[in-house]
C-alpha cells in the first residue's frame, strides 16, 4: 500500500511564508485563500516565551471527517492516502468544511481580484468556474503525484512530482513521500525524530507529521 | 494547443541574493514561479527563491503599472499638490531628460558649490544595479554623479558594521560560518528574516545537527524564535552585555581557555602601547614595537624570530608619534601591551555592572561566555583543500539597531574582539566578513588585503592630515571631510553620513558650505520619501529639488515629485547578466563563481522599456555614446569585454540594442569564466541561465591570506583610529566647527561603555519630552516578507504576511498592554515629540514591557494598494538630528514614544 | 495575521439555522400530531403545517449550498453521510407528512389511510430529527457541536417546540385537554436538563472559550424564554380561567421561540473552530522542547 504523507520539521521552519506563496502559484488560489498556510504561534509567558512556525492545511487524514461527512461523494480518500475533491461532484454544502478539524476547507462565493481595478492576465489564465462554489483544499497536487505513476519517478524526491510547498521551502522543513515504504525518506525521518499530529487526540489519523526533536 | 515554458531567471531585489528560480509562462502569461533545481548544485539555497520572488507575477500585471512616459504638468511640487501627470512619447520624455543633461553639460558637472549637478538614488544596498542594465554604463560615462542623497542608508542599515568591518576583515557585512560553526550569539541578528534563502538554509542545517544560538534582542524576533534561547535585553544596551562577557573572559577565566597563540600572532595584542595612547615605536623605522621574551627587550612587531610577549609591563625606550605627526621620544618608560590595557579596562566591567544596564541576570552572562570559550574548542584544526585552519566553532552576529548609530562601535569593536579572544575570527567556524565594497580592488577579499606600515591590513581611511584632508565636501553627505572610515570607493557615497545630504540641505550648521539641490536626481527603485528616517521633512526636501527623473514601476511617495516618469521594463520583461559565486553581501556564501542572466520572459507590457535600451538613448541624446560604449567594453555593466585572448567589445560610435549588448556580454563572460575556451551568447544563456566554475572554499576565510601575508587583526587596540579621530577633530576646529564634537569623542583606542540609551532619553528631553510621558522604546524589526522589493505594493505578499504576527501593527507586550487597558487590535496612537503614528495593537508575550515594535515602512501616501491598507510607520516619528548621528555618519531605527489607546478600530 | 485560537465558522449561517428551526420544529409537530391523533385531536392542520415547517428548512439549506441546481447529488453517499440520510428520509417524510394531514383533512377524510400516515410520519420525523442530531454531531470541526451532549438537545428541542406548537393549535383551534400541558412541561424540563448538561459536559470537556461564552451568555435568555417562561405561563393558564387560553398561546409561543434561539445560538453564534494546538514547542538546535498550548480553549491538552 501507498500512504503519501507530509512532514514539517518545526526546528527548521522560519516561518516564512515560501511555501504559502508557492502554493498560491501552483494552485491559482484566489486572495484570501491558501491551502498551505504557516502559523505564527506564541506560547509561554515573558519572559519565557517560546515562539513556533507551523505549517498548516489538509492534513489528509486516513478517517477524515470531512469524507464521512460528504453527502455528495465529491470528498474521497485515495488508494495513496490523498483526499480529494471531485469538484464537479461538490454540492458546496459547507458540511465538509465544518467536519475539518483543521480549517482546511475553503468555499469560495464570489470572484475575488487581487486588486480590485481588474483581473491580471495571469489571474484571467488561471480562473476556473468550476471551482466557484465549492469546497476546495489542499490536494497534496494531485496532479503531480498522478503524473509520477507514468514517469516512474519518486514524489517527494523528485521535484517535477513533489508538491509546490515541498519543493519551494527554503529551510528544508517540508517533506513529502510514502509513510508505508520503509525506506522513504519521510519513513526514515519519522524513524530517525520525534513526531507529533495536530489535534491527534481526535482520532482523525493525520497525514501529517510534525518533527519537534530527532530521537533521544 | 496551449504552451508552456519555464525561463531561468535570478532575483537579487534583496542584497541576501542572488537566487534563482524560472518563471512558468502559459501563452504568453507568466503565471508560477518555481525553484530551478538545474541549480542546485552550484546554488548554496537550492535553486531556490524567497517568498518575494513570488510576488513577481503580481508585480509584472499589477493593474496600478505606469506603461506609458509621463511628464508632470503641476510645475508646484508637495504633498498636497497634485502632479498632473500626462502621458507623453518616450521621444518626448528622453528629449526632455536628454535636454536638460545637455543644458548641464553646457554650465559644468559641478555647480558653484563644487557639488555634482547630477545625483542618482537607488535603493536595496546596491541591488538595483542588477536591475538596470547598463545604466552603470552611462553613469560612468558622465562622470561627476553624486550618490550621497541616502534613502535609508546608515539609519536602516548595518552601518557601522559596513566601515569597522571593513577596517578590521574586510566584512562590509559579518556572519557566522553557520556550516561549522556550534555556537552563535546573535546580538538583534535577524538572518531567519534578512539572510535569504542562503542564510535560512544554513542555519536550518545548523539548528539540525545541534547547533546552539543565543539570541540577544528586546523582542522575540523569528531569528529569536528559532533560536535556543531568548535573552530580552533592555534596547541598545548590548556593548555591556558584550563587556561583562569580555570581563568574564578575561578576568574569571584561566588564561589558558582563550586563544593565546592567535592573540600573540595574528592580533595587535602584543604591540606596546606609549603614554599618549599611541605605539611605541622604533626610532629609526616608526615601526611599533612589541617585547621579546627570547631577547627581553622591545624589539619592531616584524622582527624574525621573537617571542612576543602578549601581556606585561616593561621597560622600553622608542618613540611615539600622535595625530598630524606630533611626536614624543621617550627613554626607558613603562609600557603595558595593548593587551594588558584591554585587560584593565575590562576590569570595571563586571556581570553585575552589565546586569544592572541590561537587565539580564548577571549568572545568564557568565554562563553565556562559559558556553562560548568551551565551544570555541581553542587549539583545534581543520583541513580545508590542503590548508590546516584553526577550527574555531563560535561566531557572534549583530544586527539592525545593534551595529549602527551610537553604540555601533562599541558593539562591532566587542563583536570582533570576542572572537579575537578564542582565534575565531576569519577560520572555520568563526566569524567572517562577507564581502568588500569600500576597500579595492573589491574582485576579492583576498585581493583587497594589502600590508600596511604597521603590519595590519591598509585602510583606505579619507585623509585627515592638514595637507591632504578634504576641506570643502564634493558630495553633498560630507563622507569624505566628516568620516574617514567610510573610504572613497564607488560606493563610499552611498554608505557615508546620507542623511546629512538631506539635513544641510535645510540649513548647513555653523562654518559649514550650503548644500544645493542636484540639478536633475535620477531615482530607482527607491522611496527615500517613506523609507528614511523624519519621512515628513525628507518629502519636503525632494519637493524642491528641480528635475527629477524616475525610472519607474507605480506611482510611489517619490516619484509623486517627479518631473519625468519613465517606466521601465521589470523583472521578467528585460535583459541582463550579472556576476554570481564567490562571497556576496550577506551570508552568501559559495563553492562556485559565475554569471547569470535575466531575461524577457514575456513580452513588456505596454511601452516599457528595458532600461539598457533607455540607458543607451539617454547617452546619444546626451551626447556621449561614445564614453558610453567604452565604458560597457571595459566592464561597467559588469563584465569587461575585451580579455587576454578574446574581444567583443562593441563599435563605440554606434547605438547598440539590449540583446546585441548583452550577447556582448555573454559572450566575454563564457571566454572569461573557460579562459576563452567558450564564447557563447545570449541564446545559450537563455537556455542554460547561468555559467559557472568551481572556487575553493578557503576564500570564505579571510586568516590565510593574513597568515600568508604575515599580517595582524587590528584588534583589539585602535590607534590608528584614534590618531585619526584626533586629526579630523584639529581640521573642524581650524575651521570653527564644533558641532561634531560629540562624534569626536567616538575615536577611542578601546571604546569604553557610555551610557548609549540615554543619548535618545536625552534627546527626547532636548526636544522638550519629559522622560515619563515617554516611557517606552520603539523598534522596528525586517520581515521575510517586506523587507526590500518594495512589496508592500503586491496583494499576495501582503496576504501572506499578515500570516506573521505583528504585521501593519504595532506589537506590545501582553501584560504591559492589559495595565494600561489596551486589548488586542485596539486603535492606538505612538507619539514622539517629533509626531504621532497610529496602528493597531498585536499583543505578544515576547516583547519587552518597555518596548513596542512596529514592523515594515508603511508611511504611504500615493502608493496603490499600499495607501489603502493603513498601518504604522515608525519613520514618521524618528527624529533626523545631529545628536543621534554617530562618527560613521548613522544612526539607529529607535526613539522614545508614548502610547494611547485611541477609540475605535484601525 | 494567521488565526490561531478557534474562530467561528464561516460555512453555516442563519441559513443552516434554519434547518435545524424548521426541520426540528417540524418533525417535532409531526411527532407530537400522531400523539395528538390517538388523544383523538384534530392533528390535519397539525401534519400540515409541520411538513411545512420541515420544508421550509430544506428550502433553508437549498438557500445556503454553492450549487443548488447539483442539489440532487445530496442523495449520493448514504453509507455515511448523516446529510444524505436526512435527505432520503425528508424525501419520504413530506409525502407521508402531506398525505396524512391531507388525508385527516375534513374535505379529503380518508381515515383508513390517515390513522397509519400520521404515525408513519411521525417515524419518519423521529428519524429526521435524529439525523439532524447527528448532522452537528458529525461536525468534528465545530467543538459545541460535535460534544455529544448536544443531541438530546436537539431531539427534546424538537419535541419541545412540536408540543409548543401543539398547545399553540389547542389554544386557538379550542378543545382543551392536560395532557399537552403536562407533555410540554416534562418537555421543558426533560430540555432545560439537557441543556444544563450540555453546557456542563462541554466546559468539563473543553471547548473554545468563545463558544463557551456565548453558550453562557445566552443562557439566560433561553430559560428564561424557552424554559422558566412557559412554565410561568402555563401555571398562569391554570389560574385565571378565562384568559387560559392566552396564557397557553403565549407558552406554546415561549416554549417554541425558547428553541428556535438555542439552535440559532449553537448554530449560528457559538459555532467556533477547533483553531491550532501544540502540544510541545520544538527544540531549536539545542535542549529540551517548551510546553504546548492550545491557544483560547478553556482547557489545554483537550
Amino acid at each position: 500500500m501507498t500512504r503519501y504523507v507530509m512532514i514539517a520539521d518545526l526546528r527548521r521552519c522560519v516561518g516564512c511564508q515560501t511555501c504559502t506563496a508557492a502554493c498560491k502559484h501552483a494552485n491559482a488560489t484566489p486572495p484570501g485563500v491558501q491551502w498551505r498556510q504557516v502559523l505564527d504561534m506564541e506560547t509561554g509567558t515573558y519572559p519565557q516565551v517560546q515562539r513556533t512556525f507551523v505549517p498548516v492545511g489538509c492534513m489528509h487524514c486516513a478517517d477524515p471527517p470531512c469524507e464521512s461527512v460528504c453527502p455528495s461523494t465529491a470528498t474521497k480518500i485515495r488508494d495513496d492516502g490523498i483526499v480529494e475533491i471531485d469538484y464537479d461532484l461538490c454540492i458546496g454544502c459547507g458540511y465538509c468544511a465544518v467536519a475539518c478539524p483543521y480549517q482546511a476547507r475553503h468555499i469560495v462565493h464570489k470572484r475575488d481580484l487581487a486588486y480590485d481595478k481588474q483581473a491580471m492576465a495571469h489571474e484571467e489564465a488561471r480562473f476556473d468556474e468550476g471551482r466557484m462554489s465549492v469546497a476546495m483544499k489542499c490536494n497534496f497536487c494531485q496532479s503531480r503525484i498522478d503524473t509520477a505513476k507514468q514517469t516512474g519517478q519518486t514524489p517527494g524526491v523528485d521535484p517535477e512530482v513533489t508538491p509546490a510547498c515541498v519543493n519551494s521551502c527554503i529551510a528544508d522543513a517540508l517533506h513529502f513521500g510514502d509513510r508505508d515504504d520503509p525506506n522513504s525518506n519521510v519513513s526514515v525521518l519519522l524513524a530517525e525524530n520525534q513526531t507529533f499530529r495536530m489535534h491527534e487526540e481526535l482520532g482523525t489519523d493525520p497525514g501529517f507529521y510534525y518533527i519537534w526533536d530527532k530521537n533521544e | 494547443m496551449s504552451t508552456i515554458k519555464k525561463v531561468p531567471q535570478y532575483c537579487y531585489q534583496c542584497v541576501a541574493g542572488p537566487d534563482f528560480l524560472t518563471v512558468k509562462v502559459e501563452d504568453g502569461v507568466a503565471t508560477e514561479i518555481e525553484p530551478n533545481f538545474a541549480l542546485a548544485d552550484v546554488h548554496p539555497g537550492g535553486g531556490k527563491s524567497c517568498v518575494k520572488a513570488y510576488g513577481l507575477v503580481q508585480k509584472t500585471y499589477n493593474p496600478n503599472r505606469l506603461l506609458t512616459p509621463m511628464k508632470r504638468t503641476n510645475p508646484k511640487k508637495g504633498r498636497d499638490e497634485d502632479p498632473g501627470f500626462v502621458r507623453i512619447s518616450w521621444d518626448e520624455a528622453l528629449g526632455m531628460v536628454g535636454g536638460k543633461l545637455k543644458e548641464i553639460q553646457a554650465k559644468g558637472l559641478h555647480d558653484p558649490l563644487g557639488y555634482a549637478r547630477v545625483a542618482a538614488s537607488f535603493g536595496g544596498g546596491g541591488t538595483p544595479t542588477y536591475y538596470m542594465g547598463t545604466f552603470p554604463a552611462f553613469l560612468s560615462a558622465w562622470g561627476a554623479v553624486d550618490f550621497s542623497f541616502g534613502s535609508g542608508q546608515g539609519v536602516k542599515c548595518t552601518h557601522s558594521e559596513h566601515l569597522y568591518g571593513e577596517l578590521w576583515h574586510r566584512g562590509f557585512t559579518v556572519a557566522a560560518d553557520t556550516p561549522t560553526t556550534n555556537y552563535i550569539l546573535s546580538f538583534g541578528g535577524n538572518p531567519e528574516a534578512s539572510a535569504g534563502v542562503m542564510g535560512i538554509t544554513r542555519h536550518a542545517d545548523a539548528r539540525a545537527r545541534g547547533a546552539k544560538r543565543v539570541q540577544i534582542e528586546p523582542h522575540l524576533s523569528v531569528t529569536g524564535a528559532c533560536s535556543a534561547e531568548w535573552v530580552p535585553i533592555r534596547p541598545k544596551t548590548d556593548p555591556a552585555f558584550m563587556y561583562g562577557l569580555i570581563h568574564a573572559m578575561l578576568h574569571e577565566m584561566p588564561r589558558e581557555r582563550l586563544d593565546i597563540e592567535f592573540l600573540t600572532n595574528h592580533t595587535g595584542s602584543p604591540y606596546l602601547v606609549a603614554p599618549n595612547g599611541y605605539f611605541l615605536r622604533d626610532l629609526v623605522s616608526h615601526k611599533p614595537l612589541m617585547w621579546d621574551l627570547k631577547r627581553g627587550a622591545a624589539v619592531p612587531f616584524d622582527t624574525p624570530d621573537i617571542e612576543p610577549a602578549l601581556e606585561g609591563s616593561f621597560t622600553a625606550s622608542g618613540i611615539e608619534i600622535g595625530a598630524d605627526d606630533e611626536e614624543w621620544q621617550h627613554e626607558e618608560i613603562e609600557v603595558d601591551t595593548a593587551f594588558s590595557l584591554l585587560v584593565k579596562q575590562m576590569a570595571e566591567y563586571t556581570p553585575e555592572w552589565a546586569e544592572e544596564i541590561c537587565q539580564v541576570p548577571d549568572g545568564c552572562i557568565r554562563r553565556i561566555a562559559d558556553e562560548f570559550v568551551s565551544h570555541a574548542q581553542v587549539g583545534d584544526t581543520i583541513e580545508i583543500d590542503g590548508e590546516i585552519l584553526p577550527l574555531r566553532p563560535v561566531a557572534v552576529i549583530l544586527g539592525k539597531t545593534v551595529n549602527n548609530g551610537w553604540g555601533g562601535y562599541e558593539c562591532c569593536w566587542g563583536r570582533t574582539l570576542l572572537a579575537c579572544l578564542v582565534g575565531a575570527l576569519e577560520v572555520p567556524g568563526g566569524t567572517l566578513g562577507t564581502t568588500v565594497r569600500l576597500n579595492r580592488p573589491a574582485t576579492t577579499r583576498q585581493a583587497s588585503v594589502i600590508g600596511g606600515p604597521d603590519g595590519f591590513m591598509q585602510y583606505p581611511m579619507n585623509a585627515t592630515d592638514k595637507e591632504n584632508w578634504q576641506e570643502a565636501p564634493t558630495a553633498r553627505n560630507a563622507h569624505s571631510t566628516l568620516v574617514p572610515l567610510s573610504a572613497n570607493s564607488p560606493w563610499s557615497q552611498a554608505l557615508g553620513p546620507t542623511h546629512l545630504a538631506w539635513m544641510f540641505r535645510k540649513e548647513s550648521p555653523e562654518n559649514w558650505p550650503a548644500v544645493s539641490a542636484p540639478d536633475l536626481w535620477f531615482v530607482y527603485r527607491t522611496n527615500p520619501a517613506i523609507s528614511f528616517w523624519d519621512t515628513k521633512a525628507i518629502t519636503e526636501r525632494i519637493a524642491e529639488f528641480p528635475f527629477i527623473v524616475s525610472f519607474c514601476y507605480i506611482p510611489d511617495e517619490t516619484n509623486y515629485m517627479a518631473d519625468v516618469l519613465l517606466p521601465e521594463c521589470t523583472d521578467f520583461e528585460s535583459t541582463q547578466l550579472i556576476r554570481v559565486g564567490g562571497t556576496k553581501f550577506i551570508e552568501s556564501f559559495w563553492d562556485h563563481e559565475g554569471v547569470a542572466l535575466r531575461q524577457p520572459a514575456i513580452k513588456p507590457l505596454g511601452e516599457t522599456r528595458d532600461f539598457t535600451d533607455i540607458a543607451t538613448e539617454l547617452a546619444a541624446r546626451a551626447g556621449i555614446l561614445d564614453k558610453y560604449n567604452n565604458a560597457i567594453n571595459r566592464g561597467a555593466a559588469g563584465v569587461p569585454l575585451r580579455g587576454g585572448n578574446y574581444d567583443f567589445s562593441l563599435d563605440i560610435e554606434q547605438s547598440h540594442g539590449a540583446e546585441q549588448i548583452w550577447d556582448a556580454m555573454c559572450r566575454a563572460a563564457s571566454a572569461e569564466l573557460t579562459d576563452g575556451a567558450e564564447t557563447d551568447g545570449l541564446d545559450w544563456y537563455k537556455e542554460h541561465g547561468i555559467r559557472t566554475r568551481p572556487i575553493s572554499r578557503l576564500i570564505w576565510y579571510l586568516f590565510p591570506e593574513l597568515r600568508k601575508k604575515g599580517l595582524r587583526f587590528e584588534m583589539p587596540y585602535q590607534e590608528q583610529l584614534y590618531r585619526v579621530g584626533k586629526q579630523l577633530g584639529n581640521r573642524l576646529h581650524e575651521k570653527g566647527i564644533e558641532w561634531w564634537n560629540e562624534q569626536l569623542k567616538e575615536y577611542e583606542p578601546l571604546p569604553p561603555w557610555k551610557d548609549f540609551p540615554g543619548i535618545w532619553e536625552q534627546a527626547t528631553v532636548n526636544s522638550g519630552g519629559a522622560l515619563e510621558d515617554y516611557p517606552f522604546w520603539l523598534l522596528t524589526s525586517r520581515s521575510m516578507q517586506l523587507a526590500w522589493g518594495s512589496n508592500s505594493s503586491i496583494q499576495m505578499i501582503d496576504e501572506v504576511a499578515k500570516n506573521m504576527h505583528g504585521h501593519r501593527a504595532v506589537v506590545m507586550n501582553t501584560g504591559r498592554a492589559a495595565e494600561m487597558g489596551i486589548a488586542d487590535g485596539d486603535l492606538v496612537e505612538i507619539k514622539s515629540t517629533l509626531r504621532s503614528t497610529k496602528g493597531r495593537v498585536a499583543l505578544k508575550q515576547g516583547i519587552r514591557p518597555d518596548t513596542i515594535l512596529i514592523q515594515g515602512q508603511f508611511d504611504h501616501w500615493v502608493t496603490p494598494f499600499s495607501k489603502d491598507n493603513p498601518a504604522p510607520s515608525m519613520n514618521t516619528v524618528v527624529p533626523m538630528s545631529l545628536a543621534l548621528t554617530d562618527s560613521t555618519g548613522s544612526s539607529a531605527d529607535i526613539v522614545r514614544v508614548a502610547v494611547h489607546r485611541l477609540e475605535g478600530k484601525a | 495575521m494567521s488565526r490561531i485560537e478557534p474562530w467561528h465558522q464561516l460555512n453555516w449561517d442563519w441559513r443552516a439555522a434554519g434547518n435545524f428551526i424548521g426541520g426540528g420544529s417540524g418533525t417535532g409537530l409531526l411527532i407530537l400530531a400522531a400523539v395528538a391523533a390517538g388523544q383523538g385531536t384534530a392533528y390535519w392542520p397539525l401534519g400540515f403545517f409541520g411538513a411545512i415547517l420541515v420544508g421550509i428548512g430544506l428550502v433553508c439549506v437549498w438557500l445556503e449550498i454553492g450549487r443548488p441546481w447539483r442539489a440532487l447529488h445530496v442523495f449520493y453517499h448514504p453509507q455515511t453521510s448523516w446529510m444524505t440520510r436526512e435527505a432520503f428520509v425528508s424525501a419520504l417524510l413530506l409525502p407521508v407528512a402531506l398525505l396524512a394531514a391531507a388525508a385527516a383533512a375534513p374535505f379529503i377524510h380518508l381515515p383508513a389511510i390517515a390513522g397509519g400516515a400520521i404515525w408513519l410520519a411521525a417515524l419518519l420525523a423521529a428519524l429526521y430529527l435524529y439525523c439532524q442530531a447527528r448532522i452537528l454531531h458529525g461536525s468534528k470541526g465545530i467543538p459545541a457541536w460535535r460534544h455529544p451532549s448536544l443531541m438530546p438537545v436537539i431531539i427534546l428541542t424538537g419535541l419541545t417546540e412540536g408540543a409548543g406548537f401543539l398547545v399553540l393549535a389547542i389554544a386557538l383551534i379550542g378543545g382543551f385537554s392536560v395532557w399537552p400541558l403536562i407533555l410540554l412541561f416534562i418537555l421543558l424540563l426533560g430540555r432545560w436538563m439537557s441543556w444544563r448538561r450540555y453546557l456542563a459536559n462541554l466546559t468539563e470537556t473543553g471547548a473554545p472559550n468563545k463558544a463557551l461564552a456565548v453558550l453562557n451568555g445566552a443562557t439566560p435568555m433561553i430559560n428564561i424564554l424557552g424554559h422558566y417562561g412557559p412554565a410561568i405561563l402555563m401555571l398562569l393558564a391554570l389560574v385565571t380561567g378565562s384568559l387560559g387560553p392566552i396564557f397557553f398561546a403565549l407558552a406554546g409561543l415561549a416554549a417554541i421561540a425558547g428553541g428556535w434561539q438555542m439552535k440559532f445560538v449553537v448554530v449560528a453564534r457559538a459555532a467556533f473552530n477547533q483553531g491550532f494546538a501544540l502540544p510541545l514547542t520544538p527544540v531549536r538546535g539545542t535542549g529540551k522542547p517548551g510546553p504546548g498550548d492550545k491557544p483560547g480553549w478553556n482547557k489545554s491538552g483537550q
